[in-house]
């Protein structure tokens, strides 16, 4: 059945520059995600730097300050979440859990890790031209407008974005059509794993999202450049307009960051407890509802320009409405590990860690949704403890038990389980020390986004700034434990984690052969993967 | 693709390609969709009032109306957007009006530069749900103003406050609404001339 060239096993530089081979793709993919974690990170501990005592310390250049606020929520989002989580685990194994020999289209999977590798460099790029975007990553006219932020660089970020995005609708395409059209026979939609529901999910939450940023930003670049009037009010434009266009994306986006999670979250949890996840059909419609109810709750975002009283009801109730398929995974999960026998291995930790980060998120999330209080608290530290919780430390908890649940997969050797086990305890303790606190300092009345603050918020900010010292560590001690890995001589065999491992990647062997299943496998008889 | 032809098992190329023509359609709509979020935006504020956009009645209208017993106060904002050079202020700070009676105010612009300018403004009330009940019959912002160097006008503003008003719960306890207008260039000129110029001929306002 095969083609000639599917014997040829590419070599060196080509292998990867030219590669159309989804092991391969999501590989880079991971790689790209931890070289802007690293970028990103940086940013975010340079910033924790400058606010661990009232004052300036290192930052005196306030436009800088901005500057790095805004490339490390870009970063994080558009270049470690999405990449590790879709591109890279979903390009590794969303062929492998369906039982296909690879993505529908392979060229078109190399042309979405590329445009995303030149979007990196053109965000990189518009921190060097001008002044830098200040705008942060919500960049609200007129901040963004010509007249506050003349010079290429907004252009440079807009034109990013434009690209990444274009990389990750290609992706989301790619991803839909290999699940609609190329799981083995006999694994029905209602018997794919969850981590396959939970990409099919982001993928449809991409393709409705995502064009309307690019729609968004398209007129917030002619505006820049060519004259026409979107979001000027002096010739019958709104700025108001940007924010239902930013956050009709903003808000699915942020599922499209959690989503995944879940879906790694739900195969780690079912593993290590030995048993097939608790509801499994709850599970995956509950990811759908969520998917489907963040369309409709965007403008919790944007309490503060002065809805009727009529609409904050609506779009308090339907933000808390989302509370429940939210509830029903975070109690599946709980029921699955309820009368398992559990194994607490490294990802195991991350999974019970990450429902643990992402119920306190939850709750501050609830108290936000509330119009009244959300007065009060927007554009506080509140904000910024509870969305970090709720998906930046939930998803990067998700990235790493993922990385050591299929690393031996990936690579086929074994992680140093000690070493993995103290990365785990600082890296937790870390994110805690330094989110924790901002709880108080936001509820006190720390705003975001600045460089200095008055004394009174000294004590949690130096807290805070302490537990980003200890983040460093853990996430250092993090690329030591990627060293040991690929270091190590101890291989492990195809299903290292014993028979609560049931999805079709553990089926191959250690590491995964180039191309696997090209006999397609048949599930009729089997067991439903999950 | 040309591997397609043996990574699909039931269908091959030309059933991916079809899902995938399909996604792209949907990518498609969604970018068709918010740009035409710009008319229906638009739209939409009319309609509703939303944001404080007071809707705009005619001279009959407001005789159908029966003027109120009640007494609400109007008060009046103005400013100018910095590229215009203009003086731009309310005749009257304030007017306490019947609900439901017909009010002519006056506002006083001032040309201080030494070139001919257009001006066009844009206008709201506050608190915003006041809007649907604060209607204007006439007003210089529904067409663009023309000043001569150094030339003053007075620019008149006519409307009524609808009586229902105090009808609906929410608005019924409002006593003050306040009807603010904001002068821009009507055709905005090049950035790199003007916003120098501007910054040295913006005004407070009143």
């Amino acid at each position: 059945m095969s083609d000639a060239h599917h014997d040829h096993h590419p070599k060196g530089i080509t292998r990867w520059l030219y590669s159309t081979n989804h092991k391969d793709i999501g590989t880079m993919y991971i790689v790209i995600s931890m070289i802007a974690a690293i970028l990103g990170g940086t940013m975010s501990w340079y910033i924790r730097l400058e606010l661990m005592e009232p004052g300036i310390q290192f930052i005196d250049d306030f436009q800088f300050y901005n500057v790095l606020v805004t490339a490390h929520g870009f970063l994080m989002v558009f270049f470690v979440v999405m990449p590790a989580m879709i591109g890279g685990f979903g390009n590794w194994f969303v062929p492998m859990m369906i039982g296909a020999p690879d993505m529908a289209f392979p060229r078109m999977n190399n042309i979405s890790f590329w445009l995303l590798a030149v979007a990196l460099v053109l965000l990189l790029l518009s921190a060097l031209v001008g002044a830098g975007p200040g705008t942060g990553w919500t960049v609200y006219p007129p901040l963004s407008s010509a007249t506050f932020h003349d010079g290429p660089s907004v252009d440079f970020g807009i034109l990013a974005l434009h690209v990444a995005g274009a990389s990750s609708i290609l992706g989301a395409i790619n991803l839909i059509t290999t699940i609609l059209n190329m799981r083995a026979p006999g694994m029905t939609i209602h018997r794919m794993p969850l981590f396959v529901w939970a990409i099919l999910i982001t993928a449809i939450l991409l393709l409705l999202a995502l064009p309307v940023l690019a729609g968004a930003l398209t007129m917030l670049l002619t505006d820049r450049n060519f004259g026409t009037h979107f979001f000027d009010p002096g010739a019958g434009g709104d700025p108001v307009l940007w924010q239902h266009l930013f956050w009709f994306f903003g808000h699915p986006e942020v599922y499209i960051i959690i989503i995944p999670a879940f879906g790694i979250i739900s195969q780690i949890v079912s593993t290590f407890s030995n048993k097939p996840v608790f509801g499994y059909l709850g599970m995956a419609y509950a990811m759908s509802a969520i998917g489907v109810v963040g369309f409709v709750v965007w403008a919790h975002h944007m309490y503060t320009i002065g809805f009727n009283v009529n609409t904050r009801a609506y779009f308090t109730l339907a933000t808390m409405v989302i509370a429940v398929p939210t509830g029903v995974k975070i109690f599946s999960w709980l029921a699955t590990m309820w009368g398992g026998s559990i194994k607490f291995e490294v990802p195991m930790m991350y999974a019970i860690a990450f429902i643990f980060l992402f119920v306190v998120g939850g709750v501050t999330g609830v108290t936000l949704a509330n119009a009244s209080a959300d007065l009060v608290l927007h554009d506080t530290y509140y904000v910024v403890a509870h969305f970090h919780y709720v998906m930046g430390l939930a998803a990067i908890l998700a990235m790493m038990g993922g990385y050591y649940y299929w690393i031996g997969k990936m690579c086929g050797r074994q992680y140093p389980k000690k070493l993995a086990n103290l990365q785990f305890w600082v890296f937790v303790v870390g994110i805690n020390i330094l989110f924790f606190p901002q709880h108080f300092s936001g509820l006190a009345g720390m705003p975001r986004r600045i460089p200095d603050y008055p004394d009174a918020y000294a004590g949690w900010n130096f807290i805070s700034s302490v537990g980003a010292l200890i983040t460093i560590v853990g996430t250092v001690l993090f690329f030591i434990v990627v060293w040991r890995t690929f270091a190590s001589s101890e291989k492990v065999e195809a299903n290292q984690w014993g028979e609560g491992a049931t999805t079709l990647e553990w089926t191959v062997d250690s590491p995964a052969p180039f191309h696997t299943f090209e006999e397609t496998p048949d599930m009729t008889g089997r067991q439903p993967a999950e | 693709m040309a591997s397609t032809d043996n990574t699909a098992p039931k269908g091959g190329r030309t059933r991916n390609g079809a899902t995938a023509l399909v996604l792209l359609g949907v990518v498609g709509g969604m970018v068709g969709l918010s740009f035409a979020s710009v008319p229906l935006y638009q739209l939409f504020c009319k309609v509703t009032g939303y944001g404080g956009t007071p809707g705009r009645e005619t001279a009959e209208q407001v005789h159908a109306a029966a003027p109120g017993a009640r007494i609400i106060k109007v008060r009046f904002d103005s400013n100018v957007n910095h590229n215009l050079p203009w003086v731009f202020h309310p005749v009257k700070r304030e007017v306490q009006t019947r609900v439901g009676e017909e009010v002519l105010a006056f506002y006083e612009a001032r040309n201080i530069s030494d070139r001919t300018t257009t001006g066009t403004a844009t206008f709201n009330v506050t608190p915003f749900k006041v809007a649907p009940y604060f209607n204007k019959i006439e007003c210089f912002c529904f067409t663009e103003q023309t000043l001569k160097p150094g030339q003053e006008a007075s620019m008149p503003v006519s409307f009524f406050v609808d009586p229902e008003i105090f009808d609906d719960p929410a608005t019924a306890e409002v006593t003050t609404i306040t009807l603010s207008y904001t002068f821009f260039p009507a055709k905005p000129e090049p950035r790199a001339t003007a916003a120098p110029e501007g910054l040295t001929a913006e005004s407070p306002g009143s």
